[in-house]
C-alpha cells in the first residue's frame, strides 16, 4: 500500500517536471561555437572569438541576454572548442555542440571552410546557425532550400568585388590583369571582378590562377606585365598578399593600380609583414572597423563605442574579425529578444522580421530567404601616407569615400 | 569474434551516445587502418599518400552523383573503384623500395590533390570551390555504409592471415626473392593486396564524403588522415587484425576525450609517440601480448 | 625573350639557394641511409632563429649564420646519439628512421606552435638594403642575390670538408661502404654524428633565408620544404654534394620556366619530378640503387 503511494507521487513528481520543463526558460543561454588556436585559419579566428566572447561578457554584465518568448533576461553560457583549423575536426565538434551539449544557438568558426561542415549539420538538426565570415555562395543557393543559416557580418564573397569593378571604370581603365589563389573565396571574388569588368567593356587581359601556397610572385609579376594592365588585382589569403606586394616592391615594375584584398581584413597582419613603404598606394576594401559607422547605427554600440569599451577590457588591436564576432552576437541578441517563442523556427522568422531595419556597427544587417547577406557592401579603399605612417582610406564610392584616389599611383614611391 | 563485437558495438552505441559523428569516424579510421594495414602489415610497404585513395574515392562518388545523379550507394562503390584505378596508375611504384616507395606515394597524392583543386578543372572537379551534395544528406545511411565497409575491411583482413594468399605475402615481407622461388607470384600477389587497400580507403572516403556532404580538396587530402591511419596501426601492431582496432579504439578516443580541451598538445603527443614506439615497441602493443604467449588474431 | 632570359636568370637564383635547402638531407642520407623527416622542421627553426635576431636584437640575418651554425651543431650531435645507433640495431633501419623522424617533425612543429605561436611571421627584404639589382638588363632584388651566394658558398664549403678535410675524407667512405670503413679503424660513429650535425646546421643556414626565397615563416611550413628538398637531392645523386647543386638547379630552373609560362600548375612540379625521376632514372641520376625486386 504504502509503495504504491509512493510510487503515485514520485509518478505525478516526474510527470509535473516533465511538464514544467516544457514551459520553464533554461537558465542559461548555451551558444556553442568553435575557434582555431593553431593552423591556418587561427590568427582571424581568435580574433573573431574574441569578439563574441567580449559581447558573451558584455551582456552577461547586464544580468544576461533578454529572452522575449520567457519575458526575462537570462545569462548566457559560451560553449567553445578548439578546431585547430581541421574541417574533420569541426565537423566532429559541431555534431557535439549540436547533439551532446544540446546548444540554442550554433555559431560557425571563421570563414568558408571551417564554416562549410557547420551548414549540413544545422540543416539536418534544425538549428539556426549563425555564420560569421563563411562568405562562400554555395550555402546560400536557393536550390538549398536550407532556412538554418544566417550571415551576420559580410556579403558573399562573390558580391565583394563589384563596387572595385565600378571604381576601375570610373577611372577609365582598360586593360586589367586578375591574379587569384586556388580557392574558394578568392576564386569567386576574381570570378565576379572578371564578369563584370567584362560587361562594363574593360578588357580583362590576364587571368590566372596559382596555387593556394604560392607565396614567391616575381616571375609571375613579369609575365603579368608583358600585357602591360594599367590595373592589377591579386586575390588571395594573407601569406598570399603579403608575399605579392613585397615582390612587386622588390621587382622594379609599375603598375598604375594595385589591388589586394586582405588589408581590409586585418591591415595591421599585412603591413607589419610588408612594411609601410611597399603598402604605400596599394588598394583594397574597406570594411568595419576601418569604415567607421557611428552616426549610422540604430542597433547596439557604435564602432568608436566598442572600440572603446574592448581597450578599456584589455582588447588589443579591433579588426574585421573581431567586429564580425561581436556583430554576431548583436544580432543573436536581436533574434532572442524579439521571437515571440523560444524555438530555432521562431528565431530564423525574427531574423527575417528585422533584416534591413537595424543598422549595427558593422554596416546594415539585411539577409535573404536564404541567408545570405545582401545589406552590407564593400567599398574600395587606398593605403595613403599620414604624418605617422600609412593608413587605409575609403576612396569610392563617394558617399563612402574619406579621401581621394591617388591615381595613377606614383612612379617613384 | 572481433568482427562481431564491432558491429554489436556500433550498432548499439549510438542509443546511449549521440555524437554519431565521433563514431562515424572511429569506424573510418578502424577501416583506413585496417586497408593500411593489409598493405603495410602483410607486405612491409608503407604507403605514406594512402590518403591519396581517400581523396580520389570522396570525389570519384561526389562527381558521379552530382553529374550523373547516381544514388549514393552505387556511387559509394565508384568511389572504390576510382581509387583502385588511381592504385593500378601507381602499381611501378612497387619498383622502389622502402621509403623511396613511400615518399614517392606521398608525391602522388599531393599531385593528385593539386590536379583535383586546380582551378582549370573547376569544370568537372569543381576545383577549389570544394563539393556540396544536399542532394543526397543523409547521414543515418552514410553510417550504415561505413558500418558495412567496415565488417568487409575486417573480413577482408581476418581471411588475409588465414590463407595462403596471407601467407604468401608474409613471404615476400619476409624475402622477396625466396618467395619468388618459392613459387610466389610476387608481382600480382603484391599488387592485389594493394589494390584491396586502395579499395578500402576509396570507399571509406566515398563514404565520409557522403556523410559530411560538403567539403573541400583539403578536406579529403589531408595528410593527418595518413598520418592518424599509420600511427593506429603502428601503436596497435601491424599485421594483426585486433592491432589496428585497439590502436585506433585507444588513441582516437584519448584524441577525442583529452584533445577537445587541449588539442594543440596531441601533435606533440602523438609525435612523441610515434618516436618512442619506432625505439621501444616497433611491433606495437599487441606483441606485448604476444610475448606472454597470447595469440592475437 | 625578355621573359624567358628573366625566368632563366631567376632560376639560377633560385636554384642556387635550394641546392642549399636540400644538401643537409642529402649529408645525412648518404651517411647514415637515413631520410631525416624533419629536414624541413630543422629549417623552419633556422628561420625563427633569424626572424627573432631580427626583431628583437636588430641583427642582420647575416650574423645569424655564425651564430646558427653554432647552435645546431650542438642540437644535432647529442640528437644523433640519442636516436640513430638505436636505430641502426633494428631490423629495417630505413623504414623505422623514416618513421620515427617523421614523429621528430610533428614533435618540433608542435613544440614551434607554443613558443612562436602560429602568427606568420616575414623578416623585410628591404634588410640588405638598396634598391633592386640589374643584371644583365633585368633587375633583380638584393636579397636574391644574397641568398644564392651563401647558397653557392655553403655548397662550397661542404664539399670542401668532404674531399680536402681528414673526417671529410672519413665521411666518404663510410658513404662508400659502411662496414669496410668501421674495418679500417674509422669511428664510424664519431664521424657521422658530424655528418649529422653539419646536416642539420645546413638546413637552418637556409632557413635564415627562406622568408626572401620561400616565403612566410610558420610552424606548419617544415613537411613540404622536406619533400621539395627530397626531390632535389634524388635529381642529384645522393652523398655528391655537387649532385645537389645540379638538383637545386633543375629544381630552380623549372620552377621559374613553369611560373613563367604554367603558374597554376607549378604546385604539381617538385612531385611530378621527384615520381618521373624515381621511376625513370633511378640508378643512372643516383649512385646506388633504390629499386628493389
Amino acid at each position: 500500500m504504502l509503495r504504491k503511494l509512493v510510487l503515485r507521487v514520485v509518478l505525478a513528481a516526474v510527470a509535473t517536471a516533465v511538464s514544467l520543463g516544457a514551459w520553464a526558460s533554461p537558465s542559461v543561454i548555451k551558444i556553442g561555437t568553435l575557434y582555431a588556436s593553431s593552423g591556418y585559419f587561427s590568427q582571424a579566428s581568435t580574433r573573431q572569438y574574441d569578439g563574441l566572447k567580449f559581447w558573451v561578457r558584455q551582456i552577461n554584465a547586464k544580468g544576461g541576454v533578454y529572452v522575449k518568448a520567457f519575458g526575462k533576461r537570462i545569462p548566457v553560457k559560451l560553449i567553445a572548442y578548439n578546431d585547430q583549423s581541421s574541417t574533420m575536426l569541426a565537423a566532429s565538434l559541431y555534431n557535439r555542440l549540436i547533439t551532446q551539449d544540446r546548444v540554442h544557438t550554433l555559431v560557425a568558426d571563421y570563414g568558408s571552410v571551417l564554416t562549410s561542415v557547420a551548414v549540413p549539420l544545422a540543416q539536418e538538426h534544425r538549428i539556426v546557425l549563425f555564420d560569421e565570415t563563411g562568405t562562400s555562395g554555395k550555402f546560400f543557393r536557393p536550390e538549398n532550400r536550407n532556412r538554418y543559416i544566417v550571415l551576420t557580418g559580410l556579403p558573399t564573397s562573390s558580391q565583394w568585388p563589384k563596387v572595385l569593378a565600378k571604381f576601375m571604370h570610373s577611372k577609365g581603365i582598360r586593360r586589367v590583369a586578375i591574379l587569384y589563389a586556388a580557392n574558394d573565396w578568392s576564386g569567386s571574388q576574381a570570378k565576379t571582378l572578371n564578369q563584370t569588368l567584362k560587361q562594363d567593356g574593360v578588357d580583362v587581359v590576364y587571368f590566372h590562377s596559382v596555387p593556394d601556397s604560392t607565396t614567391s610572385y616575381s616571375t609571375i609579376l613579369h609575365s603579368i606585365a608583358e600585357y602591360k594592365p594599367e590595373a592589377v588585382a591579386e586575390f588571395g589569403y594573407s601569406d598570399n598578399d603579403i608575399a605579392f606586394v613585397q615582390d612587386y616592391a622588390n621587382s622594379g615594375l609599375y603598375f598604375p593600380m594595385v589591388f589586394i584584398p586582405n588589408p581590409a581584413l586585418h591591415f595591421e597582419v599585412v603591413r607589419k609583414a610588408v612594411g609601410n613603404k611597399a603598402l604605400r598606394y596599394i588598394y583594397s576594401y574597406v570594411a568595419p572597423p576601418i569604415i567607421r559607422y557611428n552616426r549610422e547605427v540604430t542597433y547596439g554600440p557604435t564602432l568608436n563605442e566598442f572600440k572603446a569599451a574592448y581597450a578599456k577590457a584589455g582588447g588589443k588591436n579591433v579588426d574585421l574579425s573581431t567586429v564580425a564576432g561581436f556583430n554576431t552576437g548583436l544580432i543573436i541578441q536581436k533574434a532572442l529578444a524579439t521571437a515571440p517563442k523560444f524555438t530555432q523556427e521562431s528565431i530564423r522568422d525574427a531574423i527575417d522580421k528585422f533584416s534591413g531595419k537595424i543598422f549595427t556597427l558593422d554596416g546594415l544587417f539585411k539577409v535573404n530567404r536564404y541567408g545570405a547577406q545582401v545589406g552590407e557592401f564593400l567599398p574600395v579603399g587606398q593605403v595613403l601616407p599620414t604624418k605617422t605612417g600609412v593608413a587605409l582610406k575609403a576612396v569610392f564610392p563617394s558617399e563612402s569615400a574619406v579621401a581621394k584616389a591617388v591615381y595613377p599611383a606614383p612612379r617613384n614611391k | 569474434m572481433v568482427v562481431a563485437i564491432t558491429v554489436l558495438a556500433y550498432v548499439f552505441i549510438p542509443y546511449g551516445y549521440n555524437n554519431q559523428f565521433l563514431l562515424f569516424n572511429m569506424m573510418m579510421y578502424m577501416a583506413l587502418a585496417q586497408g593500411l594495414n593489409i598493405i603495410y602489415g602483410y607486405t612491409g610497404y608503407l604507403p605514406f599518400g594512402y590518403v591519396g585513395f581517400f581523396g580520389a574515392g570522396a570525389y570519384g562518388s561526389a562527381l558521379v552523383i552530382i553529374y550523373l545523379h547516381w544514388s549514393p550507394f552505387p556511387a559509394v562503390l565508384l568511389g572504390g573503384l576510382a581509387a583502385v584505378l588511381v592504385g593500378m596508375l601507381l602499381i611501378p611504384l612497387f619498383r622502389l623500395s622502402g621509403a623511396y616507395f613511400s615518399i614517392a606515394n606521398l608525391a602522388a597524392a599531393e599531385a593528385l590533390y593539386y590536379i583535383i583543386a586546380n582551378p582549370h578543372l573547376a569544370s568537372v572537379t569543381q576545383g577549389p570551390y570544394g563539393i556540396s551534395l544536399p542532394q543526397v544528406y543523409d547521414p543515418n545511411a552514410a553510417y550504415w555504409t561505413m558500418l558495412a565497409i567496415l565488417v568487409f575491411a575486417l573480413i577482408l583482413s581476418g581471411l588475409m592471415r588465414r590463407s595462403r594468399f596471407g601467407l604468401a605475402l608474409g613471404a615476400i615481407r619476409e624475402n622477396p626473392v625466396s618467395a619468388e622461388m618459392a613459387g610466389v607470384n610476387v608481382v600480382r600477389s603484391r599488387a592485389i593486396a594493394w589494390l584491396l587497400s586502395a579499395f578500402i580507403a576509396g570507399v571509406s572516403g566515398a563514404a565520409f564524403g557522403w556523410y559530411i556532404s560538403v567539403f573541400y580538396p583539403e578536406t579529403v587530402f589531408s595528410l593527418s588522415i595518413t598520418v592518424f591511419a599509420i600511427v593506429f596501426v603502428l601503436f596497435g601492431g601491424s599485421g594483426t587484425l585486433l592491432g589496428p582496432l585497439v590502436g585506433t579504439l585507444v588513441l582516437y578516443g584519448a584524441y577525442n576525450y583529452i584533445g577537445i580541451s587541449t588539442p594543440q598538445y596531441f601533435q606533440l603527443t602523438y609525435g612523441l609517440l610515434i618516436i618512442l614506439l619506432v625505439l621501444f615497441l616497433p611491433s606495437g602493443l599487441t606483441s606485448l601480448l604476444r610475448k606472454r604467449g597470447i595469440d592475437v588474431p | 625573350m625578355n621573359l624567358l632570359e628573366y625566368a632563366l636568370l631567376a632560376g639560377l637564383f633560385y636554384g642556387l639557394y635550394f641546392a642549399l635547402v636540400g644538401v643537409g638531407l642529402n649529408l645525412i642520407f648518404g651517411v647514415m641511409r637515413i631520410i631525416n623527416l624533419a629536414h624541413g622542421d630543422f629549417l623552419m627553426l633556422g628561420a625563427y632563429g633569424a626572424f627573432y635576431l631580427y626583431h628583437l636584437l636588430g641583427w642582420n640575418p647575416l650574423w645569424a649564420i655564425p651564430i646558427e651554425l653554432v647552435v645546431f651543431l650542438l642540437i644535432g650531435l647529442p640528437l644523433y646519439y640519442l636516436l640513430v645507433p638505436r636505430l641502426q640495431k633494428s631490423g629495417d633501419p630505413e623504414m623505422l628512421s623514416f618513421i620515427l623522424f617523421f614523429g621528430l617533425s610533428q614533435v618540433i612543429e608542435a613544440a614551434a606552435v607554443f613558443v612562436f605561436s602560429n602568427n606568420q611571421r616575414s623578416i623585410p627584404a628591404s634588410v640588405f638594403g638598396g634598391a633592386p639589382i640589374n643584371i644583365a638588363g633585368q633587375v633583380f632584388p638584393v636579397s636574391w642575390i644574397v641568398s644564392a651566394a651563401v647558397g653557392l658558398a655553403g655548397i662550397g664549403l661542404i664539399y670542401a670538408y668532404l674531399y680536402h678535410s681528414r673526417p671529410g675524407r672519413a665521411t666518404r667512405a663510410i658513404m662508400a661502404e659502411r662496414s669496410e670503413a668501421a674495418a679500417t679503424g674509422i669511428s664510424v660513429n664519431r664521424i657521422s654524428a658530424l655528418a649529422f650535425g653539419i646536416g642539420i646546421a645546413a638546413a637552418a643556414l637556409a632557413g635564415i633565408f627562406s622568408p626572401f626565397m620561400i616565403g612566410a615563416i610558420e610552424p606548419s611550413m617544415g613537411i613540404g620544404i622536406t619533400v621539395i628538398s627530397f626531390a632535389i637531392i634524388v635529381i642529384g645523386s645522393l652523398g655528391n654534394p655537387i649532385g645537389t647543386l645540379l638538383g637545386g638547379l633543375i629544381y630552380g630552373e623549372a620552377l621559374m620556366l613553369m611560373q613563367t609560362y604554367l603558374a597554376s600548375w607549378s604546385e604539381l612540379l617538385p612531385y611530378v619530378l621527384l615520381i618521373l625521376i624515381l621511376l625513370v632514372r633511378p640508378t643512372g641520376l643516383l649512385e646506388r640503387a633504390v629499386r628493389s625486386a
